[in-house]
C-alpha cells in the first residue's frame, strides 16, 4: 500500500517534469513510431518475396508484432534502466537512492519512468486489430484476462533480463554496452521459434526467453494449439525471471563500492 | 544518554585492479588481471553519544567518505561491527535510513528538474511524514534557513548556496535524531556558511540531534564540534575534544619581529638557543618569526629587544589548521 | 598527426580494458548472425535464389554486414551531444586540436579494436557454424577494404552531423534514436536494398544510407560485379565528400553560438 502511494507520487512528479519539455515528448513519440515502422517494413518487405514463413502467414507475423509491442511498451515505460551503470554507478546517484527508506530498485524504476513509451501499446493494439480482423480470429471473454496475464508475464521477462544485466555493474567495473545489443536479440523472439536451430531455440526459450514476449503467447490467440503449453508458461517464466533478477539485485547491492573510489 | 553510533573494528577493503602497460599488457589483461587489496578503513572503533556534534576529519583518501557510507548503510563493511541507532545499517537498510538524515555536499539529493517544494512533497511521502508533523517541523526549518522564496523554483535554477540550504532542509523532513553531513559547506561563501552553522547549532540544541560532520574547512569544526575524530590512511589517529587537541599540540606561540635592519638567522639562533626557539623568515623584509614554547615568551622578547632595534612586534596563537597539519606531518597524535 | 594516432591508441587500450564487453560482444554478434541466418533460411525455404542472391550469398551478406558494423559503428554522436549538454565542449575547444577530428579518431580507434578482436574471431566462429562463402579473388578483398573505410567515414560524418545538431536543440536523444533506426533499415544491414520494391530503391539512391552497409556487403559477396563495384565505390566517395559541407557549416555556426552565448 505504501509502495502504491509512493508510486503515484512519483508519477505525478514525472508528469509535471515532462510537461516542461513538450517538444522532447513529441520527438520521443516520433522516434518510437519510427522504430515500430522499421520492424513492420521488414515484415512487409520479406513477405514481398515469400508467402509463408515456416507455415506462418504474413498477417500472423504482423499479429505477433502487434502483441509484442504491448508488453514491450510496458517494459519501456517502467523498466527504463539501460543506462543504470552510467547514471547510478559511475555518477554515484545510487548513494542517494540508498539513503532513502524505499527498496533501491523500486526507487530507480520510479525515477526512470518513461510513460510516453506506453504509446507503443496503442500502436500494438491497432496492429493487432488490423491483423486480427484479416485473420478472422475467434474472441472469447476469457481472452481478456489471459491477454493481461501474458502481457504482464512478457513485461516481467524483459524486466528480469534487463535488471539482471544491470546488476553486472555491481560485479564488474566495466562500462557495459551489452544492454543496447540485447535489444537486437530481443527482436528474434517475434519470429516463429521453429525456424531456428536447437541452440538458438533453447536460448530464446530458457536463457534469454524473449520468445515468451512474442511468438509463444501470440500462438494462443492465433489458435496454434501445438504451442499452447508454451503460451501458458509465459506468466510462470515472467515471475521466475523477475524473482531471479531481484535476488541478483539484492546480492549485488551488498557489493556496491560507491562512487569516487 | 545511550550511544547513537557504536563502531568496533570496522574495516573496508577494496580490490583495486592495476592494468599492465602497453598493448601486450592490455591484451593479457583480457584473460588475467592483477589486483591488490586496499584497506580504505582499517579496524577503527569509536562511539558517539546522543546530542554530540562530532567532526570527522582527514585528508583526501583517508577513509572519511567510506566510513560515512558504511554508517549510512550505503556500503557493506568487510569486517567489524556497526550499530547506528541500535540497528545494523546495511542489514535493515530501509527501516534504518528513516532514522537518519544525510547531506552530501557534492551531490544533489533533490530532483533536478522539479520545484523544490515538489521534491519536499515526494520526500515527505517517502519518509511517511504526517501532514501535521511536516507542518509543525518544516515551517520552522524553512523559516530559519530562509528558503521560503526558493520553494517554487526548480533546483537547476538555484545557486550553490541556495541549493545547499534546500538540501539541508530536505534531509530534515523526517526530523531524524541523527544527521550525517559530508562536506556540507564545500564551495559556499562565508555568509551561507555562517547561516548553516547557526542552523545546525540550533537544531542540535532544540531536538538534541546528533551530528557527524566531515569537512575540509577547519573553521566548521571550530564553530560546531566539541569533539573531533581524525583519520589517516584508514586509521583513527586522534579521537577527543578539540580543546585537548589544542592544549597538547598548540602549546607555544609565534612572535613576529620586524627589524629595522637586515639580519641573518646565524645572528638570531645563538641568542635564543637555550629556550629551544626555532626561527623562520617572515613575509615582509627583515621580518623573522620565532616559534616559542609558551613559558618563555617574555624572556625571549626582552632578549631580542635588548640586542636589536625592532620596528614592529606581533604575537600569534597557533591556529587549529596548523596544529592539524603538524599532526599529519608527524604521524600519530599523543593525547 | 601524432596526437591523432595517440588518440586512436588510447581508445584502443580503453576498449581492451573492458573485458566483459569483449566476451559478451563476440557472443551477441554471433547470436545476431545466427538468428538472421535462420530467419533468412526460413524466408528462402527451398527457393534457390531471391533477387539474384542464393542462400549462401545471403548468409555471407548477413555475417559480413554485422562484422562490418562492428567496425564502422560508434557512439560519437551521443558523446558529442553529451559533452555539449554538460558544457565540456568549451574546454575541448581550447585544446590544440580539431574537436570533430579528434572524435572521429576516437571512433576509428574503437572500430579497429572491434575489427581485430570482435569481427575477426566472430567471422571465424560463424564460418565454422554456417555455410559462408569467401571470395578467393584478391581484388574483391581490396575493394571491400576500401569500401568499409568509406563506410566508416560516411557513418562517422552522419554521427558528427547528428551530434553537432545538439548545439541547436537542447535535447536530441530522440533524434539520435530515430537516426539509428533509419540507418539500420536503409543502410542494408537488416535487408539488402535490392529486396525493396523498385520505387523505394529509386528513392534510396538519393540518400547516403546504402553506402554504409549495403555497398561493402554486396562487394564482399561478389553480388556486385565489374562496373557495379566501381559505381558503388564512386557513390561512397561522392557522399563522403558531400557530407563534409553541412558538417562544416553547422560546426561553424555552432562555434559562433558557443562564443556568443558561452555555452
Amino acid at each position: 500500500m505504501f509502495y502504491l502511494s509512493v508510486f503515484f507520487q512519483y508519477m505525478a512528479q514525472y508528469i509535471k517534469t515532462k510537461l516542461q519539455y513538450r517538444t522532447d515528448l513529441l520527438v520521443e513519440f516520433f522516434s518510437d513510431l519510427m522504430s515500430q515502422a522499421v520492424n513492420l517494413i521488414f515484415i512487409l518487405v520479406v513477405f514481398g518475396h515469400t508467402d509463408l514463413l515456416h507455415g506462418w502467414t504474413r498477417d500472423e507475423m504482423i499479429f505477433i508484432y502487434g502483441f509484442f509491442l504491448v508488453p514491450f511498451a510496458l517494459f519501456g515505460a517502467f523498466f527504463n534502466i539501460w543506462d543504470f551503470n552510467e547514471r547510478y554507478i559511475v555518477r554515484g546517484e545510487l548513494d542517494r537512492v540508498l539513503t532513502r527508506p524505499v527498496h533501491s530498485l523500486f526507487q530507480i524504476i520510479l525515477e526512470r519512468m518513461e510513460l510516453e513509451s506506453l504509446l507503443g501499446a496503442v500502436t500494438g493494439f491497432i496492429i493487432m486489430g488490423y491483423a486480427g480482423s484479416r485473420l478472422d480470429l475467434d474472441f472469447h471473454w476469457y481472452d481478456v484476462p489471459i491477454f493481461l496475464l501474458f502481457v504482464i508475464g512478457g513485461m516481467f521477462i524483459y524486466a528480469g533480463v534487463f535488471i539482471a544485466l544491470a546488476t553486472i555493474s555491481f560485479w564488474s567495473d566495466a562500462r557495459s554496452s551489452i544492454m543496447p545489443m540485447m535489444y537486437n536479440i530481443s527482436n528474434y523472439g517475434r519470429y516463429p521459434i521453429d525456424i531456428y536451430n536447437r541452440v538458438i531455440r533453447y536460448i530464446l526459450t530458457w536463457v534469454l526467453p524473449f520468445a515468451f514476449v512474442g511468438v509463444y503467447p501470440s500462438a494462443y490467440f492465433l489458435g496454434k494449439k501445438e504451442w499452447y503449453v508454451y503460451s501458458f508458461l509465459t506468466p510462470v517464466m515472467g515471475v521466475a525471471f523477475f524473482v531471479l533478477a531481484l535476488l541478483l539485485w539484492n546480492a549485488g547491492i551488498k557489493r556496491y563500492r560507491g562512487a569516487g573510489n | 544518554m545511550g550511544n547513537v553510533i557504536e563502531v568496533e573494528n570496522l574495516r573496508k577493503e577494496f580490490k583495486a585492479y592495476s592494468s599492465r602497460s602497453g598493448l601486450m599488457g592490455a591484451f593479457r589483461d583480457l584473460f588475467t588481471r592483477n589486483y591488490k587489496i586496499i584497506q580504505a578503513v582499517h579496524d577503527i572503533s569509536f562511539t558517539v553519544n546522543q546530542g554530540e556534534m562530532v567532526g570527522y576529519i582527514g585528508e583526501n583518501g583517508a577513509g572519511k567518505s567510506t566510513t560515512i557510507k558504511m554508517l549510512t548503510g550505503i556500503l557493506t563493511p568487510t569486517a567489524g561491527k556497526v550499530s547506528v541507532n541500535g540497528m545494523n545499517p546495511h542489514k535493515e537498510r530501509e527501516a534504518f535510513v528513516r532514522t537518519i538524515g544525510v547531506v552530501f555536499g557534492q551531490r544533489s539529493q533533490l530532483w533536478w528538474d522539479i520545484a523544490v517544494q515538489e521534491s519536499f512533497r515526494l520526500l515527505k511521502k517517502v519518509y511517511r511524514v504526517s501532514d501535521s508533523d511536516y507542518k509543525e517541523h518544516m515551517e520552522h526549518v524553512i523559516e530559519t534557513l530562509d528558503i521560503g522564496p526558493l520553494l517554487d523554483k526548480p533546483v537547476r535554477k538555484l545557486s550553490l548556496g541556495q541549493r545547499m540550504r534546500c538540501e539541508l532542509a530536505a534531509a530534515l523532513i523526517h526530523n531524524p535524531p541523527l544527521l550525517f553531513l559530508d562536506e556540507p559547506t564545500i564551495g559556499l561563501d562565508v555568509l551561507v556558511k555562517l547561516k548553516i552553522r547557526e542552523f545546525l547549532k540550533e537544531i542540535n540544541q532544540k531536538y538534541n540531534t546528533t551530528i557527524l560532520l566531515t569537512t575540509h574547512d577547519i573553521s566548521d569544526i571550530e564553530a560546531l564540534c566539541d569533539r573531533v575524530i581524525m583519520l589517516d590512511e584508514g586509521k583513527i589517529i586522534y579521537d577527543g575534544s578539540l580543546q585537548r587537541l589544542k592544549e597538547n599540540w598548540g602549546e607555544g606561540k609565534q612572535i613576529q619581529f620586524t627589524f629595522s635592519q637586515e639580519i641573518t638567522s646565524a645572528e638570531l639562533h645563538p641568542l635564543t638557543a637555550a629556550w629551544g626557539v626555532k626561527w623562520s623568515r617572515g613575509e615582509q623584509d627583515n621580518s623573522w618569526i620565532a616559534h616559542v614554547p609558551k613559558a618563555h615568551v617574555s624572556e625571549i622578547i626582552s632578549c631580542i629587544v635588548n640586542h636589536y632595534e625592532i620596528q614592529d612586534l606581533n604575537l600569534y596563537e597557533i591556529s587549529t589548521e596548523e596544529i592539524i597539519r603538524n599532526i599529519y606531518e608527524e604521524g600519530v597524535a599523543h593525547g | 598527426m601524432d596526437k591523432y594516432m595517440e588518440m586512436i591508441r588510447i581508445r584502443f587500450l580503453m576498449m581492451l580494458a573492458y573485458r566483459t564487453n569483449y566476451y559478451t560482444g563476440i557472443l551477441i554478434y554471433c547470436i545476431n548472425i545466427g538468428a538472421y541466418y535462420f530467419l533468412w533460411s526460413a524466408i528462402y525455404s527451398g527457393k534457390s535464389s531471391i533477387q539474384g542472391m542464393s542462400i549462401e550469398k545471403m548468409a555471407t551478406y548477413v555475417a559480413i554486414s554485422w562484422m562490418a558494423r562492428a567496425f564502422y559503428f560508434n557512439n560519437i554522436d551521443r558523446e558529442i551531444a553529451m559533452e555539449i549538454r554538460e558544457g565540456q565542449v568549451a574546454t575541448e575547444l581550447i585544446r590544440p586540436y580539431n574537436y570533430l577530428g579528434m572524435k572521429t579518431m576516437q571512433g576509428l580507434g574503437e572500430g579497429i579494436f572491434r575489427l581485430l578482436f570482435l569481427s575477426l574471431p566472430g567471422v571465424v566462429i560463424t564460418a565454422l557454424l554456417l555455410p559462408l562463402h569467401f571470395s578467393t579473388d584478391i581484388h574483391t578483398w581490396m575493394y571491400f577494404g576500401l569500401s568499409i573505410m568509406l563506410s566508416f567515414i560516411i557513418n562517422s560524418e552522419l554521427n558528427l552531423l547528428a551530434g553537432v545538431i545538439a548545439f541547436f536543440t537542447l535535447n536530441n536523444e530522440g533524434l539520435l534514436r530515430a537516426k539509428r533506426f533509419i540507418i539500420d533499415l536503409f543502410s542494408g544491414l537488416i535487408l539488402p536494398i535490392s529486396f525493396y520494391p523498385d520505387w523505394a530503391q529509386e528513392i534510396m539512391k538519393y540518400f547516403p544510407f546504402q553506402a554504409i552497409s549495403y555497398i561493402p556487403s554486396m562487394i564482399f559477396t561478389e553480388s556486385f560485379q565489374g562496373q557495379a563495384v566501381v559505381n558503388g565505390l564512386l557513390f561512397q566517395v561522392i557522399w563522403s565528400v558531400v557530407l563534409l559541407f553541412p558538417i562544416y557549416m553547422l560546426w561553424k555556426a555552432a562555434k559562433k553560438r558557443l562564443v556568443i552565448q558561452g555555452g
